[in-house]
């Protein structure tokens, strides 16, 4: 039943992962790409969790956690490139 | 088992979709956040591959400093007009 469950949602963040790599392919403007950047992370973080769940070893949650701290970063950069100039 | 693969499968999928982008792509800024987004598919698959030190690595250095870096050295360079 448990991993019914989490084989579910490996398949529901595969078509997350479809979804955002539509945008970044479709995005007519780079703030769409920037956006499509932002969901990726957060998807890779639930994914890297997943993971951690599903093999049983939650050293990856770690992985997630340095993620999590530095997914603002690129964004942020972005951000300030677009505006002024870094 | 098998789930991992296909998701293994979509993760390569993804980090080849990515590096296509970043070499065809017109604008550089764009071309720099495909590039990042290779590095943070490459992550993913080194936690599927067993591999917790290099996705940390990969994640800090990769998908975090490379970005900054790059867009540090297009502010430098001022050659084609940003919209």
């Amino acid at each position: 039943m448990a991993e019914t469950i989490l084989n579910l949602a490996v398949i529901i963040i595969m078509i997350a992962i479809g979804l955002g790599i539509y945008r970044l392919v479709r995005g007519p403007t780079v703030v769409d790409r920037v956006i499509a950047l932002d969901l990726l992370t957060l998807i890779a973080i639930a994914l890297i969790t997943m993971i951690a769940l599903v093999t049983s070893r939650f050293i990856y949650v770690d992985v997630a956690l340095v993620y999590g701290l530095l997914s603002f970063l690129s964004v942020l950069a972005v951000a300030r490139y677009l505006e002024r100039g870094l | 088992m098998t789930m991992m693969t296909l998701l293994t499968l979509v993760l390569c999928i993804g980090i080849l979709i990515s590096a296509l982008l970043a070499t065809y792509l017109e604008r550089r800024v764009a071309a720099v956040i495909s590039a990042g987004l290779v590095g943070l598919f490459a992550s993913v698959t080194y936690v599927i591959l067993s591999a917790p030190d290099v996705a940390m690595t990969e994640a800090a250095i990769g998908s975090g400093i490379t970005t900054v870096i790059f867009l540090f050295a297009l502010s430098k360079t001022k050659e084609q007009p940003d919209e």
